[in-house]
């Protein structure tokens, strides 16, 4: 009862990390919301958020490391 | 939030129900087993405050007054052990019994029968928890987070602790389970998930957060039990094993469940707030991803509770930079909130001023989070009573204010009756000024270098630990008043109608009669 309607639009990369990019942040415009909800599926933002997450780990140790050397 | 068409049905043949002591032994309605939640949340809530009255009645002046040292080591552990599993989070369990099935329009739970078992499991670990103040040895008493080696070396009070933690766990993952179940099937047609009601999303995250960081602390209680009994030395150096591994994995636990404890209240303080300035909630997706943002940062910060324990610089400053960012999606709701109220048709009934002196106080709470956030200063505080007044006024003014603010606001659905708004208004302000009087002065004293957990301390700790101490028997004096409102509303409250709150807009107050039937949403609404 829940499906997308939409399943023809298909999300590219750069949505998904945008997507989950606002989702770190914690802000997001309500047409770009829609839009995600139309296109992306459970399983790309799974995937996106635990890739997003060891990015997030990656770049904090950098700028740790950065600053440390 | 969502728009739905239909009128309330005529609920009165829905509203049969088993009598006796078995209807609450085996019942498996959402709402019987929401209000056993409630009711044994409040019970240990009160339990958990008798003896944080015996703790700052010993601190009332310097010296050893009226508790032996083993035993107030006994009473703060338990209090925090008491609180945290026994008390805020089944009074959010419980909450979601009943609010959740209600708010996305179905009939019961996803699994009924688990729904009893889960929380069935709690009475027995609560008891194992309080009798075990009586065993030989006493209860356990190394500090809520039971560090080796003194959980090691505790007698039988930490055996029956550890169980209960199991108990405890176990209870938790099946209510999670049974919680992200009925969201994802459950759901009236046409409710998508970017139409949840936001307390129905917030524990849906916090949901997923139990289910991954519960097992971390059945796993970690039983490398304590077999190092106690088993010979094992995971946490035993003069056996090969690390005590700080203990912290890492007891800590991966504990942070998220800093935010399983307050996701929740995020979640019904965005019910209300709207609901009381009579506006959409602002930016209702970015708190669906602030949220979700929230709970995945949140399994990264753990390290920050163990920056005296020994670390690399790498370490702490990796630490530090991420907990400071974790407050970037929480000052968004908190802006949110805030946004909500701008211009709003505002009204100030009591569930509205605990939401906003939970706004407030939380604040507070959090900017004393992201202090001791930072490295150099997390060394100077460590262990002292800044950190016993910043997890406070998260705990306290964030999770029980707003779980005050939930019951006031959800009592008519559940009961049919209003409260006292006198008493209820009453209540907020005798507990806004006592829990201040108790905890904001506990920041002088730990940036003056009293530690935390003992019973005794020099003489210059005296004037603030009297007003602590004042401020806290009238904290637990004002908390009988909020049982005296409950029982009164529950007895003679004044009728209430299907829509006392004129803002609300979820499922139950725009489809369910002034109290929520035994069974409702046999046939689902349709959200449009």
């Amino acid at each position: 009862m829940n499906k997308i309607d939409n399943q023809q639009k298909k999300a590219t990369v750069i949505q998904i990390a945008k997507a989950v990019l606002a989702a770190f942040m914690g802000i997001r415009k309500k047409s770009d919301h829609e839009f995600d909800a139309e296109t992306l599926t459970p399983i790309q933002v799974v995937i996106g958020g635990l890739i997003g997450g060891a990015l997030f780990v990656i770049s904090v140790l950098l700028l740790v490391n950065l600053i440390v050397s | 939030m969502a728009a739905v068409h239909g009128d309330a049905h005529d609920h009165g043949h829905d509203d049969h129900h088993p009598s006796g002591i078995m209807r609450w032994i085996t019942t498996t309605n959402h709402k019987d087993i929401g209000t056993m939640y409630l009711w044994f949340s409040f019970t240990m809530f009160m339990v958990g405050g008798i003896l944080a009255m015996g703790i700052r009645a010993e601190l009332y002046q310097p010296g050893i007054q009226i508790l032996e040292p083993e035993l107030f080591n006994q009473f703060t552990t338990l209090h925090g052990l008491i609180m945290v599993f026994g008390a805020i989070m089944p009074a959010f369990v419980g909450f979601a019994n009943w609010q959740v099935p209600m708010m996305i329009g179905a009939p019961d739970m996803a699994f009924a029968r688990m729904n009893n078992w889960s929380f069935w499991l709690l009475p027995v670990a609560a008891s194992l928890l309080v009798v075990s103040f009586f065993v030989p040895g006493g209860a356990a008493a190394g500090g809520w987070t039971f560090y080796p080696p003194l959980s090691v070396q505790g007698g039988l009070g930490v055996d029956m602790m550890i169980f209960a933690v199991h108990i405890l766990g176990a209870s938790s993952i099946m209510g999670s389970i049974n919680i992200i179940t009925t969201i994802l099937n459950m759901r009236a047609p046409g409710m998508t998930l970017m139409k949840m009601p936001l307390f129905v999303w917030t524990w849906l995250i916090t949901a997923y957060l139990l289910v991954l960081v519960m097992p971390v602390l059945a796993g970690v209680v039983t490398m304590l039990l077999t190092d106690r009994h088993f010979g094992t030395s995971f946490f035993n150096a003069a056996g090969g094993g690390d005590p700080v591994l203990f912290q890492h994995i007891f800590w991966f636990f504990g942070h998220p469940e800093v935010y399983i404890m307050i996701l929740p209240a995020f979640g019904i303080v965005s019910e209300i707030i709207p609901t009381f300035s009579r506006k959409p909630l602002f930016g209702y997706s970015s708190m669906v991803y602030a949220t979700a943002s929230i709970a995945i940062l949140s399994c990264f910060v753990w390290a920050h509770h163990m920056f005296t324990a020994g670390m690399p610089t790498v370490g702490q400053l990796f630490f530090m930079y991420a907990t400071m960012l974790i407050a970037v999606p929480t000052g968004v709701k908190v802006f949110n909130w805030t946004a909500t109220m701008w211009r709003g048709s505002m009204t100030f009934e009591t569930p509205m001023l605990f939401s906003i002196g939970f706004i407030f106080l939380f604040v507070i709470g959090g900017l004393s989070g992201v202090i001791c956030a930072i490295v150099p200063i997390d060394i100077q505080v460590q262990d002292t009573y800044y950190v016993i007044a910043h997890f406070h006024y998260v705990l306290v003014s964030g999770a029980l204010f707003a779980l005050f603010a939930g019951v006031y606001y959800w009592i008519p659905k559940w009961t049919g009756r209003m409260y006292n708004e006198t008493l209820g208004k009453w209540h907020f302000w005798l507990s806004m000024f006592f829990f201040n009087l108790t905890f904001f002065v506990q920041h002088f004293l730990g940036l003056a270098g009293m530690p935390r957990r003992v019973p005794d301390y020099a003489l210059q700790f005296a004037d603030f630990n009297k007003i602590s101490s004042l401020g806290a028997f009238g904290f637990g004096l004002t908390q009988l008043l909020f049982l005296y409102i409950v029982i009164n509303c529950i007895r003679s409250g004044e009728k209430s109608t299907q829509m006392p709150w004129e803002g609300a807009t979820t499922l139950e107050w725009t489809h369910l009669p002034a109290k929520a039937p035994y069974h409702s949403f046999e046939t689902p609404p349709v959200v449009k």
